[in-house]
């Protein structure tokens, strides 16, 4: 039987050929797809459930004064704060964009043991005043190596003497959870707000963003109100949330992205279904005469049932292997593409699992129909049809 | 000798099931891309689309956009004074507007967070904006007050944003007074009094000088010539060229996503439609063989499949674009990463968006009928006659 199958599938090699193909693609942008939303939400998911990110309840762009950190160090059931400072400086030219943060740099060790330091060293990091840390793939991207000195354009802050701020790279970091991308840049909050004081006479610099990691076993909500509650006279009140709720409100930013994802899905999924079917169809009508030669020398109706299933089955889960394969082969082409939107571009096993029941979903849906009617069939009609 | 065209279109109703399968097919990848498409014209032209090419926007110089350009007020203020290009009204004042800007956080009715632009401008603006900016609901805000006004779009999509709700921005309290009406992203912003604004945000400096330029004036020049001025530095560029500059990101991404999904899905499609044509080749063997022993040239018989496929393709277009403009005028919103602001626009299926569509889709028929209709033409009269 199984040679049969293969004979059938062999008469139209273009056929079978052309069917496999556009499987294959349906299924490559099946896991594609699917896995941009799955990226977008892998913050969410794997959120620290006892970070606590406190924000200017105004903007994330309004800063908070400098005094803020101590105040909410104070605060019932914090146990660790660490200072994020968007730094927003270039790399030789403008286009050379990615993440720079001032931050404290113990504490965020400590606080993101997600962090995990694959060259050079976590202490070195600390110890140097102007050291910092790379994400693997920044790295990667501008050839970074520890011990390099970095120089950074300063848009919004202008460096020590007026010109380029130095770091030196000491440590190179790749996260273990997609709470952080691998394309950020960590620098000491010393070096930052003592060349802010320098250039600004004296001034102390506001804060960007406070992140809080919460007492073990207290309850967060109680947590947050304590926070928001000490700002709510001002002079600039904050809204703190969790870093799952944080990261959350990053993605129904990007807004209708998802659906409209799902939706294109959709109608590649249609489309394709439809192609199979037809294909299905096609090749049933015109096996007529010979399921009925086949019937007439005594194979069964639900031979002839399994045999058209099983064809179908064979071209529908060769292209979604290949569809699927293609899509593990592309991901890391695809991740540099999308890194600066779509950070930590990963295809989940879940997404592949699921491109695997839905190829053999179509093999079956496609396959039914002609089995069906071939099961129906009777020998003498079918003698008669001139296929 | 040509086949008669009515051979392809008997043909493809004999054998309809086929033909709506393979139509569909096609349709809904150049649905898709349709779209994406229409999505991007929708963002662009309410985005740009309403910029003026008279009026200038005057931003730091090296910033990118209002967010990130901080333009000193006594700056700005000797700039209005200063600057010779900057048209009069008829009082003798000049036609400028300091204002200031920033994407402050706020929910969605819905739940959610989004970041709403607001902006706070000096009179003046009001007189440059004339007949673009119209109060649909309630007043205009006084100058001096705690007031502001609000785009048509953000009423019923963000909190306190309807009339007579108190909208309050850090600890400042402010009374939302009217609702206005307007074409471009202003529709999803909220206006107040530059002062009052300015004082809630503890901002001393504005964002940007708006001003209506005399007609002759060269805006490069201008630019070149503030550029490193040390009085009045400033980048300069027309408000169209300015929200055409803020565009260009989203703008890119779907292009590119339109692109990609196109390529990918057109030829799955293509496959399809060879498929398709080979099937209905197949089947017509022998009528192939009739025509050629009627003295028709295979060249001919080569167009007649390549047309029948074009055929299949253009059903597919029109079906593809009636799907499209289904989606014509349906509200949405987004992100725009570069002014980080939500901003809400609708489907636009422009003629040029169904022209795309209608072109590819013919496109996509014709490339999937190629190797078909080339097999038939190779036939020999007696070896299509042959089988049975």
């Amino acid at each position: 039987m199984i040679r049969l199958v293969w004979r059938n599938l062999l008469k139209h090699p273009l056929r079978a050929l052309l069917t496999v193909g556009s499987l294959c693609i349906a299924m490559f942008l099946l896991c594609t797809l699917r896995s941009v939303v799955t990226t977008l939400n892998a913050g969410v998911n794997s959120a620290q459930q006892n970070r606590l990110w406190v924000i200017s309840s105004v903007s994330l762009f309004v800063q908070l004064p400098p005094n803020y950190q101590e105040k909410i160090r104070q605060a019932p059931g914090v146990a660790e704060t660490c200072k994020w400072q968007w730094f927003g400086g270039f790399y030789q030219n403008e286009k050379n964009f990615f993440g720079q943060f001032a931050c404290d740099k113990p504490e965020l060790l400590k606080m993101w043991p997600e962090i995990e330091v694959i060259d050079g060293s976590a202490d070195a990091f600390v110890k140097n005043r102007i050291g910092c840390m790379l994400g693997e793939g920044l790295a990667k991207e501008f050839g970074f190596k520890v011990g390099d000195t970095l120089p950074l354009i300063g848009a919004l802050f202008p460096g020590p003497d007026g010109a380029a701020w130095e770091f030196t790279v000491e440590a190179i970091y790749r996260p273990s959870r997609p709470t952080l991308d691998n394309r950020t840049m960590f620098f000491g909050w010393d070096y930052f707000a003592e060349t802010f004081r320098a250039i600004n006479g004296g001034e102390e610099s506001d804060v960007g963003v406070v992140v809080v990691e919460a007492e073990k076993g207290r309850d967060i909500t109680e947590v947050i109100a304590a926070i928001d509650g000490m700002f709510e006279g001002g002079p600039q009140r904050v809204r703190t949330t969790t870093e799952a709720e944080f990261q959350r409100q990053f993605v129904t930013m990007i807004g209708n992205v998802p659906r409209l994802l799902s939706f294109i899905g959709g109608g590649v999924f249609i489309a394709i279904l439809l192609a199979c079917v037809n294909t299905m169809l096609m090749a049933g009508r015109e096996q007529t005469h010979d399921i009925g030669i086949l019937k007439a020398l005594g194979f069964t109706d639900s031979a002839m049932f399994r045999v058209l299933i099983v064809q179908s089955m064979v071209l529908c889960v060769l292209g979604g292997l290949s569809g699927i394969l293609l899509a593990l082969l592309s991901a890391p082409v695809l991740a540099q593409v999308l890194q600066m939107f779509f950070p930590g571009y990963t295809i989940l096993p879940q997404t592949l699992a699921l491109a695997g029941v839905i190829t053999v979903l179509i093999g079956l849906f496609a396959g039914i129909v002609p089995a069906w009617n071939a099961a129906r069939l009777r020998c003498v009609d079918a003698l008669r049809s001139q296929a | 000798m040509f086949v008669p065209l009515s051979y392809n279109f008997r043909s493809l109703f004999v054998r309809r099931s086929a033909t709506a399968l393979t139509v569909l097919g096609i349709a809904a990848t150049v649905a898709v891309l349709a779209g994406v498409l229409a999505l991007r014209q929708g963002f662009t032209t309410m985005f740009a689309g309403s910029g003026r090419s008279d009026l200038a926007v005057f931003l730091r110089p090296g910033a990118t956009g209002e967010g990130d350009s901080i333009f000193r007020r006594d700056l700005g203020e000797r700039l209005i004074k200063t600057l010779p290009e900057i048209a009069a009204d008829e009082d003798g004042r000049p036609r400028a507007s300091l204002e200031c800007f920033l994407g402050i956080r706020r929910s969605r009715v819905g739940g959610g967070e989004t970041y709403v632009p607001v902006r706070g401008v000096q009179q003046q603006t009001f007189a440059l904006r004339g007949e673009e900016l119209t109060i649909a609901a309630g007043r205009n805000f006084n100058a001096g007050s705690n007031e502001v006004i609000v785009g048509q779009k953000l009423d019923g999509y963000v909190q306190d944003c309807s009339l007579d709700d108190v909208l309050t921005i850090n600890t400042t309290p402010f009374r939302v007074v009217g609702v206005f009406k307007s074409e471009g992203a202003s529709q999803s912003e909220i206006w107040g009094d530059l002062d009052r604004v300015m004082a809630a945000l503890e901002r001393d400096s504005p964002n940007r000088v708006i001003a209506a330029l005399d007609p002759e004036t060269d805006v490069e020049a201008l630019n070149e010539r503030l550029k490193n001025n040390e009085e009045t530095p400033a980048k300069v560029l027309t408000e169209r060229d300015y929200l055409t500059s803020q565009t260009a990101v989203l703008s890119g991404i779907l292009l590119g996503l339109g692109s990609f999904l196109a390529a990918v899905m057109g030829l799955a499609a293509i496959f399809t439609a060879t498929n398709t044509m080979l099937a209905a080749i197949s089947a017509r063997t022998q009528e192939i063989g009739v025509l050629l022993s009627l003295g028709f040239k295979p060249f001919p018989i080569f167009l007649s499949f390549l047309f029948e496929s074009l055929l299949l393709g253009l059903l597919g277009g029109v079906l593809g674009s009636l799907i499209a403009l289904l989606f014509n005028g349906v509200e949405t919103g987004g992100m725009n990463f570069q002014t980080f602001t939500d901003v809400a626009f609708a489907f636009r299926v422009t003629p040029k968006v169904l022209l795309i569509a209608i072109g590819f889709a013919t496109l996509l028929g014709v490339l999937g009928g190629a190797i078909p209709a080339w097999r038939a033409a190779r036939l020999t009269p007696t070896e299509a006659l042959r089988r049975d």
